[in-house]
């Protein structure tokens, strides 16, 4: 019993990390969610236990994650990924006071204290305008893939206006521009900076405090991280393993069930 | 343990059934009026005059009230549709929609649940869509309407002209009753209508006051449509006063034997905002899922803020019913005002957090809750949380979304809890060791 | 100034933001202070009898990014809400005394709120500007209510406003609604003299001059009016209705003309021009502009009349203008326009009025796809 899971299930991946007694990340997964939630959570466990080598009966503790944390049969309890955000992000980055979390389906800006604990947190309306999923609109229209766009915007000089950041309307915009002859570099600058403001909007609503940690999948998007940081004027903490913040944040809630039991069995 | 009311019907006592007994027996008489040449009239909830139309035994019908119950009974949908095939808009609100789209269907009238109106009676106190939704209620049925105009409380007091407008406006409206009756108006009766609707609101005042205790006798966001359906519709009549006082002397009863709504009262909170009826026990549930109960909030105030202390007075009987629709409920009261009455709430009945639910039909109520949110966080420091979904139209309820964001909310709240706990056990630890 | 410099000119105007507007009318009038009003009916003359110049917010369009006050108003909210707000938090109303809301719909009045919550020295107003007509004390009432506004607006800027400086911006109004009614009738009977863009242009500007300089312009374009050929086209004549408050792009307006409409009469920026006919200039000013909200009133979708209906004024306005077809153009989210279209669809669609609806957004910037409707809609009337 010396080591905690924390499993992460998405709409689209499942990412999985397991724990020491210490906390230090000894194996971490990333698979596709498919169709069965249910099974994703297990499946991702199982690699992970067979790539660390570390046995069911050694992993005292498993917190579930993500929109399908319900539905993990291997979960021991669930925790929200807003609070498993802030943590993961928290423990990435120890300075860390504002993290911002870009999903497919949602944006958060969470506020957290010096402890890692979460303060205010403030997500986007119910309309899912201005998250991942108007990037993957914009990307389908241009006939690019996701990796592609953030270093094509990056080019950008004259960055295009949109109607809005709606994901209805993404596809109208950018035909129109087509149209119009602007090139591919300035409707991608032009999209990446309207979901920057928007999104900056929205970190208004917690307030923005140094550190700043960016995760989420559209944090791997180089565009991004940059439209974010001109408009915020801060530079952004943005880890390789940003995919993994929730499920690290899970891992470590995990933990602190293993060590209490821990405690107890010695006092 | 009893942690979820959502899946028993174990209800702590009987006032529920109380009011489901007279709010049946009243939409009785609805249906039966729809034979009959029984006069009835519309009215708006919010700040109404009920008690006019009892002195001339004219019928109130509430058509907020038909959508919510449309709505609560997950019947709101296909009259939503109904009506936005004859040009509404999405964006429009559901409330105007679903009950158009029952009255389109014939739910109004001989053959429906509600009779036909013979008058309108547009009270519409600061909501300006319900002004839109009566006319096209009178244009769609033929029914003459009365704008009973309530100006808008925009200084701390009304202006001796607002209140004489309204009042005016009162006495235009019962010449207009006693030619719809051929009754004479009679004050005498006025009064003892009006000494009826006291009674019940010393009631409500006394029943939302309970909540102050720890834990609360009953949920006063979710359990207290209990008191608003005798409160607003039934106002003024015998009935609804009799049944505060029993609603009062049950609640003592409960508070007494230190009995709470859920067993495990961990979070006390104020809510703000309609409730979103279609999925009315599965959102309670997922408060009760954190022993959060809600001690005070702001929509059971959309009728009256009696919780103040006023009521209507026998002695006084067109000024204090003008003084209820342009003071004292919350509709015709600002935003500001609205923020002052919920951090009263908040401070008086020892809450732990604010929450808003943002309806996306109600703009009297959501417009603006943004900045609301932001005034609670970061000038008062209360923890607030704000979700949206709809009070009507089903197509806008997100569990998985809602669930998300509320569990998010209360695990803080807890972590926070538990630190302060530490804390606290840290430095006793430390006080005893420096002895 | 010729027409065309006209337009010119208030095109600058109209990309200029409230502050810039107050720093350039300093530049004639030093010391002047603005202050802000919606498209729809507001006392102007009581505004400007206090030394001020009325100046109307109509919506940001693209000349404001949001960035502020979408995190106070939701997705669902129309965007003049938004766009007011963040002109106060962004620090562009340099200049202003304050503003006036009135009881138009739910988000203006918790608007109201919102700004005086947010901003320092400002004065918000709401009026509540009366929804019966028809009351014995609806006049006394409407008075009072100016009289209190008066009373409030001489505290701010420190000086009693008097009835007779009332009784004079009351005749410099009522001699710019008469020339704005005059330019209309003109276009009227010679079509494409002035473009409906155009005219939405002048009468869009003249919320951002003084009154006196406004009333210049005005009568320079009457006096030009008729050396501009009228040129008759093929076309739909159409009224267009729902843009009371917060205004459509002026490009829109140019795609619907170009798309083969002619538009014979609209309700935008109708509070500034909301009467039939003179304010009475007799007697006590502030009872004169009440009988005039209650009695003199063009219909509008922000002012319940029981005994004059929308839906007859739409039809007469239809009748009147020669108009064979209506354009709604609500922004969206605006809800009296979208329950209004409800009642107005099912009025024209009785009198067979042919009708197409078109709901716009202060951000649009593409006008290919309403052009595309309005043309198939023209097209289907023309061949019909």
């Amino acid at each position: 019993m010396s080591h905690a899971a924390g499993i992460d299930v998405g709409s689209t991946q499942t990412k999985a990390v397991i724990v020491d007694i210490e906390g230090r990340i000894v194996s971490r997964t990333l698979i596709d969610t498919g169709a069965n939630v249910r099974r994703a959570g297990q499946r991702a466990l199982d690699v992970m236990m067979e790539e660390a080598d570390v046995e069911r009966s050694r992993i005292g503790f498993v917190v579930g994650t993500g929109y399908g944390r319900y539905k993990i049969e291997a979960g021991d309890t669930q925790v929200t990924e807003i609070s498993c955000h802030a943590r993961g992000a928290h423990t990435l980055f120890p300075g860390t006071r504002t993290v911002i979390d870009m999903g497919g389906q949602d944006t958060k800006a969470i506020k957290i204290g010096e402890d890692g604990d979460v303060i205010d947190f403030c997500m986007n309306d119910k309309c899912a305008a201005g998250t991942g999923r108007f990037l993957t609109g914009a990307a389908e229209v241009l006939g690019l893939t996701l990796d592609e766009i953030g270093p094509i915007s990056l080019k950008g000089t004259k960055p295009v206006r949109l109607t809005s950041v709606c994901t209805v309307f993404v596809e109208s915009d950018i035909l129109s521009y087509l149209a119009q002859k602007r090139k591919i570099e300035d409707i991608l600058c032009g999209v990446h900076q309207a979901i920057a403001s928007r999104t900056i909007s929205l970190v208004r609503r917690t307030g923005i405090e140094e550190e700043v940690t960016f995760t989420g999948g559209v944090a791997r998007n180089t565009g991004m991280i940059h439209a974010l940081e001109e408009k915020l004027g801060v530079t952004l903490n943005v880890s390789d393993d940003s995919q993994y913040t929730g499920a690290l944040g899970a891992a470590l809630y995990a933990l602190d069930h293993v060590r209490a039991g821990q405690q107890k069995a010695a006092s | 343990m009893r942690t979820t009311i959502a899946d028993s019907k174990d209800y702590r006592g009987t006032v529920h059934k109380l009011s489901r007994d007279i709010i049946s027996d009243w939409l009785g008489q609805l249906q039966a009026a729809t034979k009959t040449d029984t006069k009835s009239a519309y009215l708006m909830v919010s700040g109404n005059c009920v008690e006019i139309l009892r002195c001339f035994d004219i019928l109130p019908t509430f058509p907020e009230i038909n959508a919510l119950q449309l709505a609560i009974r997950k019947n709101s949908l296909p009259y939503i549709i109904k009506a936005e095939e004859i040009g509404y808009a999405s964006d429009n609100c559901a409330y105007v929609k679903a009950d158009i789209g029952y009255t389109l269907d014939g739910g109004i009238g001989e053959d429906g649940t509600i009779p036909k109106p013979d008058l309108i009676v547009c009270n519409f106190v600061g909501c300006n869509v319900y002004i839109k939704w009566f006319e096209h209620c009178a244009e769609i049925m033929d029914v003459p309407l009365v704008m009973l105009d309530i100006p808008f409380l925009r200084e701390d007091e009304p202006s001796k002209e607002d209140t004489q407008y309204v009042i005016t406006q009162l006495k235009e409206l019962i010449a207009k009753c006693e030619d719809l009756t051929g009754k004479k108006f009679d004050m005498d009766r006025l009064r003892e209508h009006l000494a009826y609707s006291a009674r019940a609101e010393q009631g409500w005042a006394k029943a939302k006051n309970l909540c102050k205790a720890r834990p609360a006798p009953y949920d006063a966001y979710f359990d207290a449509i209990n008191m608003m359906g005798p409160i607003n519709a039934l106002r003024g009549t015998k009935e609804a006063a009799d049944f505060f006082d029993a609603a009062v002397e049950q609640y003592e009863h409960i508070v007494e034997q230190g009995l709470g709504v859920v067993d495990d009262e961990r979070f006390r909170i104020v809510v703000e905002g309609p409730p979103p009826y279609p999925y009315y026990r599965n959102f309670r549930g997922l408060f009760e899922a954190w022993g959060a109960v809600a001690v005070q909030s702001t929509y059971s105030t959309v009728g009256g803020t009696w919780e103040n202390g006023f009521c209507h007075d026998p002695e006084r009987p067109l000024e204090s019913i003008a003084e209820q629709m342009i003071i004292h409920n919350l509709c015709n009261r600002s935003m500001i005002e609205r923020y002052k009455q919920i951090h009263q709430y908040i401070t008086d009945w020892h809450a732990d957090a604010l929450v808003i639910h943002s309806v996306k039909s109600c703009r009297l109520f959501s417009a603006g809750q943004g900045d609301m949110r932001e005034h609670f966080i970061r000038d008062l420091g209360i923890p607030t949380l704000m979700v949206e979904s709809d009070l009507e139209d089903p197509r806008y309820y997100a569990e998985a979304q809602l669930k998300n964001r509320i569990d998010a909310f209360f695990e803080a709240l807890t972590y926070k809890r538990l630190r302060s706990t530490a804390a606290a056990e840290a430095a006793a630890a430390a006080a005893t060791q420096g002895d | 100034m010729t027409i065309d410099e006209i337009v010119l000119h208030s095109r600058s105007l109209l990309d200029m933001k409230p502050s810039q507007v107050i720093k350039k009318t300093q530049e004639t009038y030093p010391n002047v202070r603005g202050f802000a009003v919606f498209p729809v009916y507001a006392p102007h003359e009581i505004i400007h009898a206090a030394g001020l110049m009325p100046v109307g917010l109509y919506g940001a369009g693209d000349q404001l990014e949001i960035t502020h006050a979408d995190s106070r108003f939701q997705s669902f909210i129309c965007s003049i809400a938004k766009s007011t707000l963040e002109l106060f938090l962004a620090d562009e109303m340099d200049g202003f005394v304050g503003i006036a809301f009135s009881s138009i719909c739910d988000v203006a009045r918790n608007l109201a709120s919102v700004v005086s919550r947010n901003t320092e020295g400002i004065y918000v107003e709401y009026l509540h500007l009366p929804q019966n007509m028809a009351s014995e004390q609806s006049q006394t009432y409407t008075r009072s209510e100016y009289e209190r506004f008066r009373r409030k607006l001489a505290e701010h800027v420190g000086r009693p406003i008097t009835d007779a400086a009332i009784s004079e911006s009351l005749k410099l109004y009522n001699e710019q609604r008469r020339l704005i009614r005059a330019i209309y009738a003109y276009r009227q009977d010679h079509p494409g003299s002035i473009s409906a863009a155009e005219l939405t242009c002048i009468t869009k500007a003249g919320t951002r001059m003084m009154p006196g300089d406004y009333l210049t312009i005005l009568k320079d374009v009457m006096e030009q009016l008729p050396q501009r050929p009228a040129h008759a086209r093929d076309t739909v004549r159409v009224v267009v209705e729902g843009a009371f408050c917060e205004q459509p792009p002026i490009e829109l307006i140019e795609a619907i003309e170009a798309a083969g409409c002619e538009i014979r009469d609209d309700d935008m920026m109708l509070g500034w021009r909301l009467f039939t006919g003179d304010v009475s200039e007799q007697g006590d000013p502030l009872t004169a502009l009440a009988n005039a909200y209650l009695n003199e009133s063009v219909y509008c979708s922000t002012r319940h009349d029981y005994y004059h209906p929308r839906t007859e004024g739409l039809l007469a306005r239809v009748r009147d203008s020669g108009a064979k077809a209506v354009l709604f153009t609500p922004a969206k989210f605006c809800e009296p326009a979208l329950l209004d279209y409800v009642l107005f669809k099912r009025c024209l669609d009785d009198k067979g009025v042919p009708h197409l609806k078109l709901e716009f957004e202060e951000k649009m910037w593409t006008f290919e796809a309403p052009r595309t409707e309005v043309e198939t809609f023209a097209e289907s009337m023309l061949f019909d």
